[in-house]
């Protein structure tokens, strides 16, 4: 979450009006590390991963289980501890490779109950590197948990499902409607105590006018009352002006009503960092990844229960939109613009507004017709050397306000630093992040992938990382082109939340992936090379079509099996959603032009480089991981969790997740973590377990 | 007789022909598919020096001396027919889009300074990877002349001074069946171990030797025959390819040796027959998809005439080091034709 430096931060009414300061001294920032960096060349491929950890309490026999608030002593603990993994040493790979991995490193989070773990350094590409992603999380899995308590244990749950119900569900306990959050649900307490983040939460409530509304459709079954009424909200609270939201209509039928930042940062995700060779090729995997977001998004679905209801919808992103959107009424178009700048479409957190690479494939119909940018800052980048794409970039990400200012930093500049950039920059939450060079220049041009849910369990999480790197190196060998136009990524984002997207819905996806079909003698450079090649720029251009020829309509087994596996494999779509995936069905399910699909496209790259065996089989299990979420014959964690909680004999088919049924839920959770600990399958736990096997499969 | 080098150009962005068809696991598609559409660009490169009067790389004095033996059809007939793609290139002369390079005709022709060959950066960032086929029906003792062809035109195309690791495949070898054990078994029969040895010590440790192979590889090796064939090697290979229907099921007994000898065992996906005699003479005859540069019988189509014999075919890769990015990668395939 960026950089915890310490200082007075300031409340809203004063950090507003340092609002113009801190743009402009992060733009004067942003332009020095631009001239230091741009011509960076020659880069490794280096990546990270980060997984992030929900902190629960629970025991077998204690019917209650609670999120743990104790975050700092636990990281304290951590940090104090010398000799780290000493109780943890992990099988030692079959083919005898030594990792060369330092201890992994921990870090806070917005919520007080939650951690996060990174490798001790990035990993390369070498593919024996790729296999021990998955020992190195468990690796950081089992060393937080020998920092915890006993019955505390590290989860990977996006969300605690009832986080904000009424009652206990933090140890230690704290009454809500603390000054800050003001949150009739969650108190103050549920955030890091670290000033930042009980600042960012209080001042995007001062800036909104409000609190966050969080609002989710909750899911109908056969004895939910219908209207539904959120029974947790309380209409009659009058401590804080904030208390007259949900009189005021915050709270409407249908929706479970969540009112703090917590329900949207307190979840948690799986986010990859990949190092560019240079700004063009950074340039270019932010864009070729960004129509990938919606659909990885929706395959790695795993939120479906909020404030103890099932939720109608399957994935944590809106929410979290929801939480952070600090956009007053104006910004909104509730009311006419006065005292603001312009309307803002967009939550801060939000899918992606731009393309950013200079790219000859990029139409200019597939930017945002509705982007909005502050032109003083766009001219100042232009004036500064900076090109208009990327300038329009920066201009668009701080149309915003920073949130949390510390008057210490506000003394001077200081352009050997990029506080005030990564201030706006690191606020701008959207579903890539493209990431300049530190200050001293020492990392390269990097790119975040955002969207994916975390997973239960660290063989899915390292099966997600590991595609997703691929996917890269796949994208940068073959040249792949996956454009279609934002508006379309966008519409992508909201299908994704439906319940069992993954199988019942279809997405925009651009056809054909390839580059047109060039003569050979005039093939261009296909690693990215920073100078254009004067024989493409020559030749007379492609005409193109119209855009809307470009894309078309495709399931998720299609795009990641490719048209003939979906064919053969329709998948196995659960009946209830049947009649929704019919809403936007042509006569003919599949389309003429076959699809290649991204895992044939990553399995004919692994037959261009030298694989050993046990590498080639231990991708096959996570490409086969992924190729069954997609075609429905495994469920996502969305899916195990809803099948759970169906099946629970205390279940009263009204939408209700009580206590019982999250106790026990979390305890299969830990269950299956302390299999997979103990480098066992899951077999055992399949009659315990309902619906296990079709949730990880029979392969372990 | 004539020598022929066919080449399939960098094929890395080659479009869907080169995508793997679900439950594929070993296969030729890419070499011919290549091909094929490899020697499709070239013509409709030719006819676009035509169309554009740019007349620059390939249309030096073949363009006039092409159209001229063409006789009644001058230039503006075949760019008329453009638009019908195929059809139209079928008929061109092959003096038009192939070329003759001391004692090989080369289909296409090459221009090795062109956009889409060499490196873009020093070949010490790049892993190369060269892979060999022997092909049946050849003299084992011509082995050694082919190797040292084979992977001077890859170190051409790429302008790099060795390969980083070449693999031999000799013909005959593979992993039948679906259980392993069986296919290791049966194996240990396969191919002919007199025939290998003496290749592998005339012709490519010689190339080792020499510089041009730094690390060297054999597919398809039982744990037999690879125990049989160590003892009998002055250079060991450092790895051994192997195509199995699933990769997590390696024979026991080739594990245990590939950990003993120190040997990596790698996945390949190439069928060892990779260019049968027939497929040849269909990607270069006046079929459908064909070149059209064989003379045909039948139709009393003018062209190349006498039989045709696939010799081997190299396969190569450059895949930038620490970024894991495939550059390049491409074939290049010989073949010898009989004067009738």
């Amino acid at each position: 979450m960026g950089l915890l430096a310490l200082g007075t931060a300031l409340d809203w009414p004063d950090a507003k009006k340092q609002a113009r300061l801190v743009r402009e001294w992060g733009i004067k920032q942003l332009l020095e590390i631009w001239n230091k960096a741009k011509g960076k060349e020659r880069d490794a491929m280096l990546w990270g991963d980060e997984v992030e950890y929900l902190v629960v309490t629970y025991s077998k026999d204690d019917p209650k289980v609670l999120l743990s608030l104790r975050q700092a002593d636990i990281l304290d603990a951590l940090a104090q501890d010398k000799s780290l993994a000493q109780r943890c040493s992990p099988a030692p790979d079959e083919s005898g490779y030594k990792s060369s991995q330092p201890p992994p490193v921990f870090h806070p989070e917005f919520g007080r109950f939650m951690l996060e773990a990174t490798p001790g350094k990035p990993w390369g590409i070498e593919f024996k590197e790729l296999l021990e992603v998955e020992s190195n999380m468990k690796l950081r899995r089992c060393i937080a948990k020998n920092h915890m308590r006993p019955n505390e244990y590290p989860i990977t749950l996006t969300t605690f499902p009832r986080i904000g119900s009424p009652g206990v569900f933090t140890d230690p306990y704290y009454p809500v409607s603390g000054p800050k959050l003001r949150s009739q649900f969650v108190p103050d307490e549920i955030a890091n105590p670290h000033i930042r983040f009980p600042t960012l939460a209080a001042n995007i409530r001062s800036r909104r006018g409000r609190k966050v509304q969080v609002n989710v459709p909750v899911f109908r079954d056969e004895n939910t009352p219908w209207p539904w009424k959120d029974p947790t909200v309380n209409y009659d609270l009058h401590q804080w002006p904030e208390d007259d939201d949900v009189r005021n209509g915050a709270a409407p039928d249908n929706f479970i009503h969540m009112d703090a930042m917590a329900f949207g940062m307190g979840s948690c995700c799986l986010q990859i960092t990949f190092q560019a060779k240079n700004l063009t090729e950074g340039r270019q995997m932010y864009d070729q990844l960004s129509p990938l977001g919606p659909i990885l998004l929706a395959l790695t679905a795993a939120t479906p229960v909020y404030k103890g209801f099932l939720a109608d919808t399957d994935v944590r992103w809106n929410q979290i939109s929801k939480a952070v959107d600090d956009r007053t009424p104006e910004e909104l178009g509730e009311k006419p613009l006065e005292k603001d700048r312009w309307r803002i479409p967009k939550s801060r957190y939000a899918s992606n507004s731009t393309y950013i690479s200079e790219d000859a494939r990029l139409r200019p119909e597939y930017l945002d017709p509705d982007l909005v940018i502050d032109e003083n800052i766009k001219q100042q980048l232009l004036d500064g050397g900076m090109d208009d794409r990327l300038a329009t970039h920066f201009a668009h990400l701080f149309i915003r306000d920073p949130i949390v200012i510390f008057a210490e930093d506000l003394e001077e500049l200081d352009l050997s630093k990029t506080d005030h950039f990564e201030n706006l920059q690191s606020t701008n939450w959207q579903h890539m992040r493209f990431k300049p060079p530190p200050a001293d220049n020492s990392i390269g041009w990097r790119v975040e992938f955002r969207p994916m849910e975390i997973q239960i369990t660290d063989f899915e999480n390292a099966a997600f990382s590991v595609f997703m790197v691929l996917i890269t190196r796949v994208i940068l060998s073959y040249r792949l082109n996956f454009y279609i136009p934002i508006k379309k990524v966008d519409e992508n984002m909201e299908t994704a939340h439906a319940r069992d997207a993954v199988l019942t819905r279809r997405f925009y996806f651009r056809r054909n992936l390839f580059p047109p079909a060039t003569r050979p003698s005039r093939r261009g450079s296909p690693s990215g090379s920073s100078t254009p090649t004067s024989a493409a720029a020559s030749r007379p251009p492609t005409p193109f079509g119209p855009v809307e020829d470009e894309y078309r309509l495709m399931t998720i087994n299609e795009i990641i099996n490719g048209t003939a596996y979906a064919r053969a494999n329709p998948g196995n779509i659960p009946a209830c959603a049947a009649a929704a995936a019919d809403d936007d069905k042509d006569s003919d399910e599949y389309a003429t032009d076959d699809f290649p699909g991204l895992i044939p496209l990553v399995e004919s790259y692994l037959d261009s480089v030298n694989v050993d065996v046990t590498t080639r089989c231990r991708l096959a299990r996570y490409l086969d991981l992924i190729r069954k979420r997609a075609s429905g014959e495994l469920w996502t964690a969305a899916r195990w969790i809803r099948n759970f909680v169906a099946s629970h004999p205390e279940y009263k088919r009204d939408s209700a997740v009580g206590e019982e049924i999250t106790h026990d839920l979390v305890g299969a959770v830990v269950k299956i973590a302390e299999c997979e600990a103990r480098g066992e399958g899951w077999k055992d736990l399949v009659g315990e377990i309902p619906g296990l096997e079709k949730f990880l499969g029979k392969a372990r | 007789m004539t020598k022929l080098i066919l080449s399939t150009g960098n094929i890395i962005s080659g479009g869907p022909s080169i995508i793997r068809k679900p439950g594929a696991f070993r296969s030729n598609l890419e070499l011919t598919n290549s091909l094929r559409s490899h020697f499709l660009a070239a013509k409709e490169d030719y006819l676009d020096t035509l169309d554009h009067g740019d007349g620059d790389g390939d249309g030096d004095g073949d363009v006039n001396g092409a159209n001229g033996a063409n006789g009644a059809a001058p230039p503006l007939d075949v760019v008329v027919d453009d638009n019908n793609g195929p059809a139209s290139a079928r008929r061109l002369p092959p003096s038009a889009w192939t070329s003759r390079e001391n004692d090989a005709l080369y289909v296409p022709s090459i221009d090795w300074s062109g956009e889409g060959y060499g490196l873009q950066e020093e070949p010490a960032r790049y892993d190369i990877t060269a892979k060999i086929f022997f092909l049946p029906g050849v003299p084992a003792a011509q082995r050694a002349q082919h190797a040292r062809d084979a992977l001077s035109h890859v170190l051409r195309v790429l302008g790099a001074p060795a390969v980083d690791l070449l693999v031999v495949s000799f013909p005959g070898l593979s992993f039948e069946g679906d259980c392993e054990w069986e296919a290791d078994r049966r194996n240990s029969v396969q191919g002919s171990d007199e025939d290998e040895v003496a290749t592998w010590a005339e012709g490519i440790e010689e190339l080792h030797r020499a510089g041009l192979a730094k690390r060297l590889g054999v597919a398809e090796y039982g744990s037999e025959k690879l125990a049989k064939f160590l003892q009998r090697v002055q250079v060991r290979p450092a790895v051994n390819q192997v195509n199995l229907k699933n990769c997590c099921n390696v024979p026991p007994p080739l594990l245990k040796l590939a950990k003993d000898e120190g040997i990596e065992l790698l996945v390949h996906s190439d069928c060892t027959d990779i260019l049968p005699k027939g497929t040849l003479r269909e990607l270069l005859g006046h079929g459908l998809g064909g070149a059209g540069l064989l003379a045909d019988p039948e139709t009393g189509a003018p062209g190349l005439e006498g039989d045709l014999t696939p010799q081997w075919v190299v396969k190569y890769t450059a895949v930038v080091r620490d970024r894991g990015v495939i550059e390049n990668k491409g074939y290049f395939a010989g073949a010898l034709l009989h004067d009738p």
